[in-house]
């Protein structure tokens, strides 16, 4: 715990001293970057710990805040989402000064305070055992994300995504104001220990749980509470994007878990909502990906798509629970909690190695790029591990936490009654079509961006970026490879912290079954690379005994092939799309192919139209003379004497 | 609750080395068959569509001859590709290959047998399509990317079916294990679960024409644009490439084909050798069914695929709904 | 165990011919049914009755409406079907939401099966449904009346329940009731095309006021 604290402090000390050099840019870049590793360094010492020794810490201050007091500590849950905050955010806060190093018109120690801030934010979010600092953290991170959002505030798209950013998230936050007050005053306090002790009836915990998602859903990234997300990740630079991306649309994910840990029992329909969630998420995020053309919009539908996997595993464990199946619950809790590592470490790699691309092209769009494997080779390579392992394919972390997941679902299907089984039924086939869906989207991307040739940008004066942006690429790619070999540590650290949603004493057993299969799974995986590796011997001996040529690519009868015959991006999302085509309003026109927001326009464009409307009704209130104003309070204060009298 | 955690290398291959002595022989005898007869198989097809439309056609063998004359020849590597193209049709091959380490062949047992194999075999026929829809792109030419976007768009649909065909089987068998879903009390499970097992039974054919770029989803024989698939992916490779993927294309053939096989040849409470016997006959008919259907239909036209393959993922659905309204 | 397989090649079977664009393979597909269809009474009872049964359906639904059938499309000379209503592929999943809803219906249903398989019912359900589905959602004449034909197919189904209790001269009247309906259909088909010159219903619209 006392790591925890220094690294608070660290953090707080350089938000200080930053706010006070921000007119010596060096000066305050090197107190980023060492406040920085150190702070990640202690954060990631303090979560390595809980989540091995699994004995939670806690911490409290005797200082008086409205309602509560300052209470701290960390469990294995907290601590598991502490482990890819802190990694995360390190990384990416390296990235992010070598990115913005050459910008010299902005202020950027106002950019590293608040990247320090919402560091803060979030790790006191996970840290809080008493709602008023949960949600006093929370709306720290709502308005730090949304400075870091707005960094190129000078473009009106980036102002219009942080504005639609900032309502969604204080919507969100209300309905949390209020079922932390609904659950508060049932059970006497605020701190969360308290609350999980009482029993809360069932009428209630319906409603909580609504509100729960509603809130919560809003920062994760639920459809149809999504509209945010596709505006704001690409309006933020992307070391931001990464952060935002990778962990704090999770905060959502955490709070529906400390949600599920507090109360624990639910009525059956909540774990139906949860799976219902789950695979319209995913299939939807997935689908509009295909439709997108600019490389960090298609990211973030892909982040959609991947939350909706989370709740699919959230959905499965939560039925386990409610059935007292504790097999069924600690995988699927387990399975969704690996996917939040999983997807903070690929989704950073992809968003970092994304913002390499447009720095070095000045362009996002995918259909103008083309062939830049040769010219930044760092980052074509790094992104293609980030495409196979968001993909869910062996050999990288994707297949691990996708397969304890539909093992959960798997498992729902044998032991559960008929309507779990029909529901366990659409999310494996949900899964299934997710992950089809998914490796065409990314062969796209990945295919359209950096094989071929250029389509129209001239790539002859590209170079790779510094090593300062690369490195911490090639540390999360890394971190792929090994969750994707030897994935045992981690999927112990996520049955540790889902043991602690749903406690309950396993025999050791249970717990091997878990982990043998994984053992074999790697067998198959080292079995493999031998073959390939045989398979390449192979193939290097007989090619010095025959003849290697060189040559153009076959232009298929034309005479003079030209780089724009190419098949496009949204030529290859094409066939797919026009099969989906009366879900998406996927129209093509004009050469270029176009995707409808389908929840922005049909849902909340008109309830926002009739909003507007209303408010405009009631603008004649608004008349310019001050007596008028003056005879408003004097009404009113009659009005209330006369009540106080009747 | 007690965990064991794996941190580093030595303690892993610990475990590793005495599980490779007991395993080692059998992965090599299973790869040896595979290897050895999976060409067999296209050979067969093809002279079953000779002798249906008044051929003599090409000798039984002549895929091995194929696959021997590929080995001999050099490559032509384009300008524009990358070691991508180089290197995915020896993933492609190794993920086929190890995928047949898990499926048992008739009186041969798998290998490898472990709770959700099924997940890791979908997974390796993924992995492997995903490089070569990149080696498809790497080329830069918009024939290859046609047969991409036709390939990734197919494969969506086929890995749904697929995975409705795994709840039936593991609906019938109770199990996720890959050996004992196909061959587990198969002849019990006709009894209890036919119509549902007839239903899986035709919607797997269907991915498995799919998925092998069989008539009527792909002309394997055509090379016009208009009517390639896989065909198309694989127009620029050469030698040593083409013939990986020549071998790939068998053995996939070949592994798919021998599930469908062990569901529907129940020889469980035979003899092994009897087993093989009879896994050797039915991958035979299996063959010369292929061949009478390529040989009967045309190929579709392009946007009627979907279709039959949501016709498949139907009659699959219709299974799963057989399965559940018996089991509940 | 023969009868559940014979009713999931009847449900198969109409799955088929939803899926299907060309008249003459959905004639021939129906035909394939009715001859499966009529083995069902062999099945549940055989008795005297049953065989007779059989042999009608196979003889009238299974050889003779399908020559009507293939008369009638020869003079109108048509050979495809236009796009349905909502495309096939939506087509094809409508369906299989309708026998989802099929089965779903037949499990809360509390139908006398007496020791005949319980997929009887659902089976029976899914082919009116699917037979209901070919009529609304298609243009041409000649696959209306097919559909039509599949419902009564999926009907049959369901009195097989009632088989030993309905005397065969009702049986008879059916059939016959439905073989003259697809004769004067035949004949309204025709004359449809001499009228309009194609066959498709979609110009039944202009008899409006």
């Amino acid at each position: 715990m006392t790591f925890l604290l220094y690294s608070l402090a660290v953090l707080t000390g350089a938000v200080f001293l930053m706010a006070l050099t921000a007119r010596f840019r060096r000066i305050s870049g090197n107190i980023f970057l060492f406040s920085l590793v150190m702070a990640s360094v202690l954060g990631l010492f303090s979560a390595i710990s809980v989540l091995v020794s699994r004995a939670p810490v806690d911490y409290h201050l005797n200082f008086r805040m409205p309602l509560g007091e300052f209470f701290i500590g960390l469990d294995s849950l907290s601590a598991f989402f502490l482990l890819a905050i802190t990694v995360l955010f390190f990384l990416a806060g390296i990235y992010g000064y070598a990115y913005l190093k050459d910008d010299h018109k902005r202020n950027l120690s106002v950019h590293f305070v608040f990247y320090h801030l919402l560091f803060i934010s979030l790790i006191l979010v996970v840290a809080a055992k008493n709602a008023v600092v949960f949600l006093m953290a929370w709306e720290m991170m709502t308005i730090s994300s949304y400075f870091l959002i707005t960094f190129y505030h000078e473009q009106k798209s980036v102002r219009d995504a942080g504005y639609l950013y900032l309502i969604a998230a204080h919507a969100g936050t209300f309905c949390l104001w209020v079922m932390f007050l609904l659950m508060g005053q049932h059970a006497g306090s605020l701190n969360f220990d308290q609350m999980s002790m009482s029993a809360f009836p069932d009428t209630l915990t319906g409603l909580l749980f609504v509100l729960g998602v509603i809130g919560f859903g809003v920062k994760a990234g639920f459809i149809p509470l999504h509209i945010w997300l596709p505006h704001a990740h690409p309006a933020a630079p992307s070391h931001v994007s990464a952060v935002l991306s990778g962990v704090m649309i999770k905060m959502g994910i955490y709070g529906l878990m400390r949600l599920i840990l507090i109360i624990k029992i639910f009525p059956e329909w909540c774990a139906v909502l949860l799976l219902l969630i789950g695979i319209i998420s995913g299939v939807g995020g997935v689908l509009y990906a295909l439709g997108q053309h600019e490389i960090k919009k298609l990211l973030a539908y892909h982040s959609i798509e991947n939350i909706g996997i989370i709740a699919l595993g959230m959905g499965i464990g939560l039925w386990g629970q409610l059935y007292h199946n504790e097999f069924v619950a600690l995988i699927g809790y387990a399975g969704a909690l690996l996917h939040v590592f999983n997807h903070a470490i690929f989704k950073g790699l992809l968003f970092l190695s994304a913002g390499s691309v447009i720095r070095s092209t000045h362009t996002g769009e995918i259909d103008r790029l083309g062939g830049l494997l040769k010219y930044l080779p760092w980052t074509g390579h790094l992104f293609l591990i980030g495409a196979i392992s968001i993909c869910g394919l062996p050999l990288f972390n994707g297949f691990v936490s996708e397969w304890l997941v539909f093992r959960a679902l798997f498992e729902g299907m044998f032991h559960f009654k008929m309507n779990a089984i029909v529901f366990s039924g659409a999310g494996i086939i949900a899964l299934a079509l997710i992950g089809g869906l998914a490796a065409a989207c990314f062969t796209k991307a990945f295919g359209a961006i950096f094989l071929g040739n250029s389509r129209s940008i001239d790539n002859s004066h590209l170079k790779e970026n510094p090593w300062e942006m690369c490195a911490p690429m090639a540390v999360l790619a890394g971190i792929c490879v090994w969750v994707g070999l030897f994935p045992f540590t981690m999927v112990s650290f996520a049955l540790g912290a889902a043991s602690s949603i749903y406690p309950i004493k396993t025999s050791p057993i249970a717990a091997g079954t878990i982990i043998s299969p994984l053992l074999m799974v790697v067998v198959v995986l080292l079995i493999l690379i031998m073959a390939i590796a045989v398979l390449t011997l192979l193939k290097r001996i007989s090619m010095k005994f025959l003849a290697i040529e060189k040559s153009l690519t076959w232009g298929c009868g034309y005479s003079h092939p030209t780089n724009r015959m190419q098949y496009t991006a949204s030529s290859f999302a094409d066939s797919i799309l026009r099969i989906f085509r009366t879900v998406m309003g996927y129209s093509v026109a004009k050469g270029s192919s176009h995707v409808v927001e389908v929840c922005e326009e049909f849902i909340f464009r008109p309830v926002f139209q009739v909003i507007k409307f209303l408010s405009a009704k009631l603008k004649i209130i608004q008349c310019g003379y001050t007596q008028w104003y003056l005879l408003y309070i004097f009404v009113f204060l009659l009005f209330l004497l006369i009540w106080k009298m009747v | 609750m007690v965990f064991t955690v794996y941190f580093c290398f030595p303690s892993v291959f610990v475990n590793l080395e005495d599980g490779l002595d007991k395993m080692g022989i059998p992965v090599l005898l299973h790869l040896g068959v595979v290897l050895v007869l999976s060409p067999l198989l296209l050979g067969i097809i093809g002279k079953t569509k000779a002798c249906l439309t008044g051929r003599i056609g090409a000798p039984l063998l002549q895929p091995y001859y194929d696959i021997g004359k590929l080995f001999r020849k050099g490559n032509v590597y384009s300008t524009t590709t990358t070691w991508i193209f180089q290197a995915a049709p020896i993933v492609c091959l190794a993920a086929v290959l190890v995928s047949s380490l898990l499926m048992p062949l008739g009186g041969l047992k798998a290998p490898i047998v472990f709770w959700g194999d099924i997940l890791l075999f979908a997974g390796l026929y993924g992995l492997a399509r995903f490089a070569m829809v990149l080696a498809a792109l790497d080329t830069g030419s918009s024939f290859e990317g046609m047969g991409a976007s036709r390939e990734a768009t197919f494969s969506c649909l086929t890995e749904v079916v697929l995975f409705l065909d795994f709840i039936i089987l593991s609906c019938v068998s109770k199990k996720i294990v890959l050996s004992e879903m196909v061959q587990g009390n198969a002849l019990t499970s006709w009894h209890l679960a036919g119509p549902a097992l007839i239903l899986m039974g035709v919607s797997y054919f269907l991915v498995l024409l799919a998925e092998n770029a069989r008539i009527p989803v792909d002309d394997p024989a055509t090379h016009l644009e208009l009517t390639m698939v896989h065909e198309v992916m694989v127009l620029d490779h050469s030698g040593w490439d083409l013939a990986y993927i020549l071998y790939g294309s068998a053995i996939k053939l070949f592994v798919l084909g021998s599930l469908l096989v062990n569901i529907l040849i129940p020889s469980y409470h035979l003899s092994p050798f009897m087993q093989t016997m009879m896994f050797s006959g039915g991958m035979f008919v299996l063959s010369f069914g292929i061949g009478v259907v390529e040989s009967c239909m045309a190929r579709l036209r392009l946007n009627r695929i979907p279709q039959l393959l949501i016709g498949a993922f139907v009659l699959a659905l219709v299974g799963v709904l057989v399965v559940l309204l018996k089991g509940a | 165990m023969w009868l559940e397989v014979v009713l999931i090649i009847i449900v198969f079977l109409s799955v088929a011919i939803l899926g299907n664009s060309r008249l003459k393979t959905i004639i021939q597909l129906f035909a394939l049914q009715s001859v499966v269809l009529s083995t069902t009474p062999l099945l549940i009872y055989p008795s005297f009755h049953a065989i007779i049964i059989a042999i009608v359906i196979a003889i009238l639904k299974g050889v003779l409406m399908p020559v009507l059938l293939f008369w009638a499309i020869r003079h109108v000379s048509i050979r495809r079907e236009v796009q349905p209503l909502i495309g096939y592929a939506t087509t094809l999943l409508l369906g299989g939401v309708l026998i989802g809803v099929a089965f779903l219906i037949s499990s809360k249903l509390d139908l006398p099966d007496k020791g005949i398989s319980n997929l009887l019912v659902p089976c029976a359900f899914s082919v009116i449904m699917i037979g209901f589905l070919l009529l609304v959602s298609r243009f041409k004449a000649i696959t209306q009346i097919i559909g039509y034909l599949v419902m009564e197919n999926g009907i049959f189904l369901f009195a097989l329940l009632l088989l030993e209790k309905t005397p065969l001269l009702v049986e008879m009247g059916i059939l016959l009731d439905i073989f003259v309906g697809v004769l004067v259909m035949g004949i309204v088909v025709n004359h449809i095309n001499q009228e309009f010159g194609s066959a498709s219903t979609i110009n039944l619209i202009n008899l409006r006021e």
